[in-house]
């Protein structure tokens, strides 16, 4: 831990995302919560999310993203939905839409809520309960898309997307566009926990990427504003690393089930890092001067070739988790960067990883993880 | 972009505009995203929550600020077309 006292951090938070709770009906490979799973006992209560959500506004939070697990497992969300809108919060639900009623999603409307972002795994109905693990998934939460547009609420379908779905892409863009949904999130799989434990299942190959490219650029140019389309690259065949959460401590503050506050929902992999909760500390003493938001901020702990990179400004080093998770060293390089010594090494092996027939998926499941 | 006298314009679906106390200034909030609209911007988009047609909209803004409809037309379009292609103001009837 750093030792040296450092002045508060004056700049707010854009967003927050609440993690209301780490059940979930589905269990994706690929899933961003932790390995070790927060039960349903330590989750914090509905007056200590609402305290939360007041201290999240008076310390400059715009945005709210009320994700999980399956946010809509919380039967109070309407209570929270409806603070969030008192306070004038943007409120973003995320969900994978399989056990929600119309009849809940009008209340959540009626509450103030913002937008939807929606999950679809695959477009094809066998694949989606495969990645899911969820029978008839795909079924529901096409209901659920429609119920959605009839209240007239604005819908994002979010696409994870890896070596089993990507040659449907397409057929993504298609039904996006027959449930008129405004946005479309075209997401690489992002390697952490559970998805770091699946690479070798997930992981595409260089092809499948570049076809990936040229869907989404023929899509944009053939749709233009009809459908406003978001891609992220999956980051080991980048050239650069990306800002993660656009710096540590910057820009986001994520509050995980059991009222620990991250800098970042995958933060929990570096270790020596102590994350206050809320129920033990306000949020504004959190964000601004708790050990673990100032750990990476600033330059003073890069190492090289980021201290002295043009662009040390720009993805800040990259993401510290990846650094970790890859190489043991949180100051280190993020080895998705081309500068990073151990880039060559690391892509071999997802490449490699990427042309081997794909091992089975470890589930997303709540128990305790076998060694 | 150009726009017709009836072209009915409104704010798109999912955009808020609001006053944020803590940068003292106003906040356009969508999804995903997060802008920080100009001053002009900021009084379209008040007059924007319903739908309206352009012509009415330009009609409105000359006669609070006391200028001629031709001059004022010429300033919101330009700037009404960047709202559009952002995707933060909708024309009723077009695509999006």
């Amino acid at each position: 831990m750093n030792a040296v006292a450092r002045e508060p951090w004056r700049e707010p938070p854009i967003g927050l995302l609440a993690e209301l709770t780490h059940r979930c009906p589905l269990a994706c490979p690929y899933c961003s919560n932790p390995l070790e799973l927060a039960a349903r006992e330590r989750e914090l209560s509905t007056a200590s999310w609402l305290r939360v959500l007041d201290q999240a506004a008076e310390l400059g939070v715009l945005q709210l993203h009320l994700s999980g697990g399956e946010p809509t497992l919380r039967t109070d969300l309407e209570a929270i939905v409806a603070r969030a809108r008192a306070l004038e919060l943007y409120s973003n639900l995320i969900t994978a839409g399989v056990g929600v009623s119309e009849r809940r999603l009008e209340a959540l409307a009626e509450a103030g809520l913002d937008h939807v972002q929606l999950s679809v795994q695959d477009v094809d109905p066998e694949g989606c309960d495969r990645i899911g693990g969820f029978k008839g998934s795909l079924r529901r939460k096409i209901a659920f898309a429609r119920a959605v547009r009839r209240l007239g609420l604005p819908l994002t379908l979010n696409a994870v997307v890896h070596r089993h779905n990507l040659d449907r892409l397409e057929r993504f863009v298609e039904l996006a566009l027959e449930l008129g949904a405004d946005r479309l999130e075209v997401a690489h799989v992002q390697y952490y926990g559970w998805a770091l434990a699946n690479r070798a299942a997930l992981m595409p190959t260089r092809a499948q990427l570049e076809r990936s490219v040229e869907i989404v650029k023929e899509a944009r140019e053939r749709l233009g504003d009809q459908l406003l389309i978001d891609f992220v690259v999956p980051d080991y065949y980048a050239t650069h690393p990306k800002p993660c959460t656009s710096g540590w401590g910057r820009a986001v503050i994520v509050v995980a089930p059991d009222g620990r506050v991250l800098p970042c929902h995958a933060a929990h992999v570096i270790p020596g890092l102590v994350f206050a909760n809320v129920e033990e500390k306000p949020l504004r003493w959190i964000w601004q001067e708790s050990p673990a938001f100032q750990r990476f901020r600033g330059l003073e702990w890069m190492q090289e070739p980021c201290r002295s990179c043009p662009r040390r400004e720009i993805d800040f080093g990259g993401c510290r988790c990846q650094a970790m998770q890859l190489l043991g060293d949180p100051e280190a390089t993020d080895p998705a960067c081309t500068l990073s010594p151990h880039h060559a090494r690391i892509m071999a092996t997802a490449e490699a990883e990427a042309s081997a027939p794909p091992p089975p998926f470890r589930y997303r499941r709540m128990e305790p993880v076998p060694a | 972009m150009s726009f017709a006298r009836d072209d009915r314009l409104a704010i798109a679906r999912g955009v808020r505009v609001r006053f944020d106390p803590v940068r003292n200034c106003h906040v356009l909030l969508a999804p995903e995203r997060v802008l920080f609209p100009c001053p002009t911007s900021v009084e379209i988009l008040g007059r924007l929550a319903e739908p309206r047609p352009f012509g009415e909209l330009v009609a409105g803004l000359a006669a609070e600020f006391d200028a001629p409809e031709e001059e004022i037309a010429r300033d919101v379009e330009a700037l009404l077309s960047d709202l559009v292609a952002q995707r933060v103001v909708r024309v009723e009837g077009r695509s999006a």
